[in-house]
């Protein structure tokens, strides 16, 4: 049976791991990410998530050196984000070792792109991260250029045409929530899942083992975790423990693997 | 020395990488001169099947990779992609030929129709139906590797399939005959269970194949 995946997001600035709140405030450093990385594999996470923060040419030297290292003593799936604009972009990435890649700004400026990445290197290495916001009570809009610049596009009809261009997953990032550990979107979790026929991760607001097996329930394939690894005492391994015991598919723990 | 063949189609580096870190020497490449001095062979792939078929016939790798591995008999790997090409011919944008080493066609995953998700993305359960080498010490109750894909070789012929998964449809997760073994999952990218097979692979030798 296909298992429902744990994936740590690690977000990247100056070489560095950090984690924020509501994209923009409260930074926090959590250090080195290849380490940090490695620390994640021993634990038997799914996959990890990279994104660059800082969507420079710099950064993306900086991310681009992460990956190289990563996986070479890392080898299970990493899906790396951030400024990417280019199918040279894209095809540097994966040459570094990424497994997929993640893009936000880059679609929303031209959805097009997305049948051509598509096209090349195939739906399966193609994740739209979508970072929305509730503007107005019941009314939410995708934002790209890392949450600074607002678009005319509904969440959820930008994931439906998102999936007709080819890309084979979705990241749902809810602003309001990122860093606040008060639980994921559950609503839109629902909505999406339902509605799409890719898979979809759920990301920003975990904050505790009962918010992981909800958006599991809410029909996530995979969640996505930053704060809540970062800063609780919530391991992968507590997590992991916590959805088999509510009867939620997920791979056995490590030591007992081999 | 293990030759990891490289066509353009990505994912090379990981491969060299687990070879790296089990303490094997690997070189990545396409030219006759390297690849027949190897003593294995590894098929690594991700992407389109047209694209790669096209990009291995304009290496000469077909012909290149018929003289050692099913001439000569080195032991072959083939991996995702690379174990679809093995197949007669796929179904994937159009019909195209394969390099026809096993028969049977790359078919598109049903799961779509039992409203599962598609591509099938993820770690997932293999059943073991034969011994092989390659999977000594591996435990069943835990044999869990990483896949993603939307196609699958749908194997003719029973005593050729190794293993299976369960997605929507038993699917033909591994295929073997004499000295090849080919997976629709990524060993290099399933951690401990992918590097044991890994292992496996290059201790395996033609004696035992």
């Amino acid at each position: 049976m296909l298992k429902k995946r744990i994936i740590p997001k690690f977000l990247i600035q100056n070489g560095r791991l950090v984690k924020a709140q509501q994209f923009h405030n409260n930074f926090r450093e959590a250090g080195n990410p290849v380490s940090t990385a490695r620390v994640y594999n021993d634990y038997g996470v799914d996959e990890i998530i990279f994104l660059d923060i800082e969507a420079s040419p710099s950064g993306r030297q900086t991310v681009v050196e992460v990956i190289k290292k990563a996986s070479e003593a890392i080898f299970m799936p990493f899906t790396v984000g951030g400024g990417i604009r280019s199918i040279a972009d894209i095809n540097e990435l994966l040459r570094a070792g990424a497994d997929k890649v993640a893009i936000n700004t880059a679609a929303l400026d031209n959805p097009v792109f997305i049948e051509q990445a598509a096209y090349k290197y195939g739906s399966q290495c193609l994740t739209i991260a979508i970072d929305y916001r509730e503007v107005e009570k019941g009314k939410f809009r995708v934002f790209s250029n890392g949450g600074y610049r607002i678009t005319d596009w509904d969440p959820l009809e930008w994931s439906r045409r998102m999936e007709a261009a080819g890309c084979g997953e979705i990241i749902l990032c809810s602003i309001d929530r990122d860093g606040m550990m008060s639980g994921y979107d559950l609503d839109m979790l629902e909505k999406a899942s339902a509605m799409l026929r890719i898979p979809v991760i759920a990301s920003s607001g975990a904050g505790s083992l009962e918010d992981c097996c909800r958006a599991f329930e809410s029909g996530a394939a995979a969640i996505a975790i930053s704060s809540m690894f970062l800063f609780t005492d919530h391991s992968p391994i507590k997590v992991r423990s916590y959805l088999a015991s509510q009867h939620i598919s997920v791979r056995a723990s490590r030591n007992s693997r081999n | 020395m293990i030759a990891i063949i490289d066509y353009g189609m990505g994912n090379v580096r990981s491969v060299f990488n687990a070879m790296e870190y089990l303490d094997y020497d690997s070189i990545i490449s396409s030219d006759y001169s390297d690849i027949e001095h190897c003593s294995h062979i590894i098929l690594p792939g991700v992407g389109a099947f047209a694209e790669a078929m096209k990009n291995i016939r304009k290496r000469s790798l077909d012909k290149i990779l018929e003289q050692e591995v099913l001439y000569k008999g080195k032991p072959f790997l083939g991996i995702c992609l690379g174990m679809q090409l093995l197949a007669s011919s796929s179904e994937e944008f159009g019909v195209h030929d394969g390099l026809g080493w096993f028969k049977g066609q790359v078919l598109k995953l049903k799961a779509e129709e039992d409203g599962l998700k598609m591509p099938h993305i993820g770690w997932n359960d293999i059943k073991i139906c034969k011994e092989h080498p390659i999977f000594k010490g591996l435990n069943q109750d835990t044999a869990t590797f990483y896949f993603v894909h939307s196609f699958h070789l749908n194997c003719k012929d029973e005593n050729e399939q190794l293993a299976y998964c369960e997605y929507g449809e038993k699917f033909t997760a591994a295929i073997f005959r004499d000295n090849i073994v080919a997976t629709q999952f990524h060993p290099e990218k399933s951690q401990d269970n992918g590097l044991l097979l890994l292992n496996n692979f290059v201790c395996w030798r033609r004696a035992d194949a």
